[in-house]
């Protein structure tokens, strides 16, 4: 019997240092690792922001990093970097990561063999049995549990990279919509100037018998309405700017030194060409890649449970201490009550969701992109027509209007009037802007694979817009 | 109808208002040539070459359409057609006239003649000519519909009749008038007395012009059409002030102004430093017994007046209709009024937001005949002309009589400012002004 015992000895060593070299080989996780990949994961997507998320810096450099970009006025590309250095949350996507990667290579590392002693007396007889005993069918699965612990782990760092995705275009969306709404709040502030001065020049007017009551309160009733959108317009930035500062994750020093541009970036000379859109191929898609990382794990795990549940199978080799009996227990759970069948079911089941869901995800990216291409192209219209239609007429007719006034055609009130009234519409071609950028930033994140929300508001403010222009 | 068949029948045509002449090269032949006039600047007077003698009229900023004696006929032709008339330098406007102008050129006939006007319509749409006031066979009255059929486009119309009496009237459309008179339609008509007239003294310098108005909407150049009554354009002859000419007399002249309203609202005709009589009105020369000196007559919507006085006070004197808004070019009706309103101190403000504004209005408009701003285009300031001692500030239905000692007769060139004799010139006090003393409280 020694012979065999020594052989499966012997194969039971090899087998364990085997293991534990593909362990130390495959199944490590650095974090630094994870973030590395992102960049090749995403290549049309901001690759020179995320790259700082791999600079493992100490929290002082970080924080000096962040305060030389915080000197200056930031961009929506610094945003992104600020996010990245300082954002909190960005370190949470990073851990949670880890922490999912490590689970996933646990489940690919062989567990640790049991010893057993026993020690028993009996009157004058001491009896000392040892026992070193393992999980056979672990062992034989073991490259089974590693590939799935493999694919288990790229399925994280797409879900890692889609959040990064998901992460950056909220901060580009917050960045424009603090910068837009900054931008019209100041303008709301002209237009609260010139109601106040059509209030003041109405109560002069009253005063000096010019105007009755109905006159200056209508004017006056201006400079109210202007009060209340003023308030209402500061509101919007301050919201905007305290939604930025959180997604950037500045504390309270940081965030008093936030300057934001005076205005959004102008308009690309030309929009993005459709054929530029679609050639991003559909399995470079961080949708599409995440559910085939997720269907090969499913499936992985669909195989090994082929064998987990129908059996499991312990060796343990005894060694009793008088008399220098040894030999080796099988432990067989024997599948009398329960088959597996269920547990087969369940993970063909979870396979065929993810090949359902690779499908689903295949089939939807098409319509996504086509859908935020839109979305994108329109709002890129209605923003060159708001800056190179509306605004030049307006102009006209406020060029028109002073000279109006000049030759005593109107007075001063129709004159202030007016001037809100080029106002409202610069806030309207501001507001297209806005939308325009906000649809950009979400048709990026489309284009990698990540449909974005904030596209359907911008359908939704358009009225809005062109409500302004029209008042 | 018969008479009038053997009257006309010298003519070789077929009488009537309802003859339609297509404006074929036969039909012209017997047409006299259409005589078409550019430029706004008053013509001399036209001295008539064939018929009855008469002392021909003057008509500011206008003329006098010539006529051809045929057969013992005046035929006059008339154009209507779309025209481009300055009502002053910097503004023109798009209307439809006769003959090149708005107003068209004044007919000037004596006392039974007889005549034929050919009227050939250049417009778009169709058009008659009504005789304003003047006794004519019933066919011949330019009413579309009711006494004619309207002249087509493209067609032409003989109108036929004597001058039955003398007196002023005046010409225009009766086919869709408030389009076309808005658009500047009308012209002057003078019927001289076939010999002397008792009631009819012979005027050394007989002037006339229709008032009229219009609607131009500033840095536009045609009038709105639909407007009956907010007119923004008070004009004599289809010019305003400083586009309307002086009416330039001799010292001791006989002066006649014949005013025809074919505007939307009365007009007070003022004249500065005379006294003039009412000699004739709508339905010709007035009784003697009725004529009393007036400085102002109201001149009522389709009226004509003919005022006479004797031009003995040499000077510059203003004659203007005394609404003083209808002496005024183009402005805002609903401007507020500003007057006892400081702006000083927002100016600054507001201009921040309107660069450019200037503040206006808080001392009163005065300054506005001084300040030159930029203005729509094609649009004259609210209040403008230069005298000898500054601004006028003034536009629309003014202009001025200059009575001269040494005005030649039968010259109408511009004599240029009056040259007052030392000491007839208000002047400045110098001495102290006490305050003024109020009464009624104490």
């Amino acid at each position: 019997m020694t012979p065999v015992v020594r052989r499966v000895r012997g194969a039971v060593g090899l087998a364990v240092a085997a293991a534990c070299a593909l362990v130390a080989g495959c199944v490590t996780v650095d974090p630094a690792q994870s973030v590395r990949q992102l960049d090749q994961k995403v290549p049309a997507f901001g690759t020179e922001s995320l790259q700082f998320l791999r600079e493992v810096q100490k929290p002082e450099e970080r924080r000096e990093a962040v305060k030389a970009v915080l000197a200056k006025p930031l961009g929506q590309t610094e945003a992104v970097r600020v996010a990245m250095l300082n954002s909190a949350a960005m370190q949470v996507l990073v851990a949670q990561n880890v922490a999912e990667a490590t689970a996933a290579a646990q489940s690919g590392r062989i567990g640790n063999p049991w010893f057993n002693y026993e020690r028993m007396r009996s009157e004058d007889h001491l009896e000392i049995s040892r026992m070193l005993s393992f999980g056979v069918l672990e062992l034989l699965t073991l490259p089974q549990r590693q590939r799935l612990a493999a694919e288990s782990r790229r399925a994280a760092e797409w879900q890692l990279a889609a959040a990064v995705v998901d992460e950056v275009t909220q901060i580009r969306q917050a960045w424009v919509n603090a910068v837009a709404s900054a931008q019209s709040a100041a303008y709301a502030e002209r237009i609260l100037q010139s109601a106040q001065a059509s209030a003041e020049l109405a109560r002069r007017m009253e005063a000096a018998g010019n105007f009755n009551r109905i006159a200056r309160a209508r004017q006056q009733a201006y400079e109210a309405e202007a009060v209340t959108s003023h308030a209402l317009a500061r509101q919007a930035a301050s919201v905007a700017r305290e939604q930025l500062i959180r997604k950037l994750g500045l504390d309270a020093t940081q965030a008093d030194t936030l300057q934001l541009p005076q205005r959004l970036p102008d308009l690309p000379a030309a929009p993005l060409e459709a054929a530029k859109v679609g050639a991003v191929a559909s399995d470079a898609r961080l949708d599409v890649q995440l559910a085939e990382a997720q269907l090969r794990a499913a499936l992985r795990a669909e195989g090994l449970n082929g064998w987990t549940s129908r059996t499991d199978i312990e060796l343990g080799l005894r060694r009793e201490a008088d008399g220098g009996a040894r030999g080796f227990e099988v432990d067989l759970r024997l599948p009398v009550f329960d088959w597996g069948g269920l547990q087969r079911q369940g993970a063909r089941a979870r396979s065929l969701a993810a090949a359902q869901q690779l499908e689903a995800t295949l089939r939807a990216a098409g319509s996504q992109t086509r859908e935020s291409y839109v979305r994108y192209l329109t709002a890129y219209e209605l923003a060159r027509h708001h800056r190179e239609e509306l605004l030049p007429l307006r102009t006209v007719i406020s060029e028109e209007t002073l000279l109006r006034y000049n030759g005593m055609f109107i007075g001063v009130f129709e004159l202030l009037a007016d001037a809100r009234d080029q106002i409202d519409t610069v806030r309207a071609v501001i507001s297209a802007e806005q939308q325009f950028w906000l649809a950009e930033a979400a048709l990026q994140s489309t284009i990698v694979g990540r449909p974005a929300a904030g596209a359907a508001e911008s359908i939704m403010r358009a009225p809005a817009a062109a409500d302004a222009a029209a008042h | 109808m018969k008479s009038r068949r053997q009257f006309f029948s010298m003519a070789g045509m077929v009488g009537g208002a309802a003859v339609a002449g297509s404006v074929s090269r036969v039909a012209m032949a017997a047409l006299p040539e259409p005589v078409i006039e550019q430029g706004a600047q008053t013509r001399p007077p036209l001295q008539p070459s064939s018929g009855r003698p008469y002392r021909p009229v003057t008509t500011l900023n206008g003329w006098t359409l010539p006529f051809r004696m045929r057969d013992g006929v005046k035929e006059f032709h008339l154009v209507a057609e779309p025209v481009v008339r300055e009502f002053a330098p910097g503004f023109k406007a798009n209307l439809w006239g006769y003959n090149g102008q708005s107003p068209g050129p004044t007919i000037e006939v004596v006392e039974g003649d007889k005549l034929r006007i050919f009227v050939t319509n250049r417009l778009p749409e169709a058009t008659t000519i009504h005789w304003h006031g003047q006794r004519l066979p019933n066919g011949m009255d330019g009413v579309t519909g009711l006494t004619q059929p309207s002249i087509p486009p493209g067609k032409t119309f003989v109108y036929e009749f004597v001058a039955r009496r003398p007196g002023t009237f005046m010409y225009h459309p009766h086919t869709d008038e408030m389009v076309q008179m808005a658009m500047g339609m009308m012209g002057f008509w003078v019927t001289h007395p076939r010999g002397p007239n008792p009631l009819i003294d012979e005027a050394d310098r007989d002037f006339c012009f229709l008032l009229n108005a219009f609607d131009i909407d500033p840095g536009s150049a045609t009038p709105r059409i639909m407007t009956m009554l907010d007119f923004n354009i008070w004009s004599w002859n289809s010019r305003v002030f400083p586009g309307i000419d002086p009416l330039v007399v001799r010292l001791g002249d006989r002066v006649r102004l014949r005013v025809g309203n074919l505007t939307m609202t009365n007009h007070p005709i003022h004249l500065h430093g005379h006294e003039f009589q009412v000699t004739g009105t709508d339905g010709g020369p007035t009784p003697r017994s009725t004529r009393r000196y007036e400085v102002t007559e109201d001149v009522a919507v389709g009226q004509m007046k003919q005022l006479d006085f004797i031009a003995d006070e040499e000077g510059d004197w203003a004659v203007h209709c005394h609404k003083s808004h209808h002496t005024m070019n183009a402005m805002g009706h609903d401007v507020p009024t500003m007057i006892g309103v400081e702006q000083a101190d927002l100016a600054r403000k507001i201009s921040d937001l309107v660069p450019g504004y200037m503040e206006m209005g808080s001392h009163g408009m005065d300054e506005m005949s001084t300040m030159r701003m930029p203005l729509p285009a094609n649009t004259l300031p609210m209040m403008m002309g230069e005298g000898p001692f500054g601004a006028l500030g003034m536009g629309g239905m003014f202009s001025v009589v200059k009575v001269r000692r040494n005005q030649k007769r039968g010259d109408y060139t511009d004599p240029g400012w009056f040259k007052h004799p030392p000491g007839t010139v208000a002047y400045e006090y110098q001495g102290e002004t006490p305050p003024p003393v109020r009464g009624g409280t104490r």
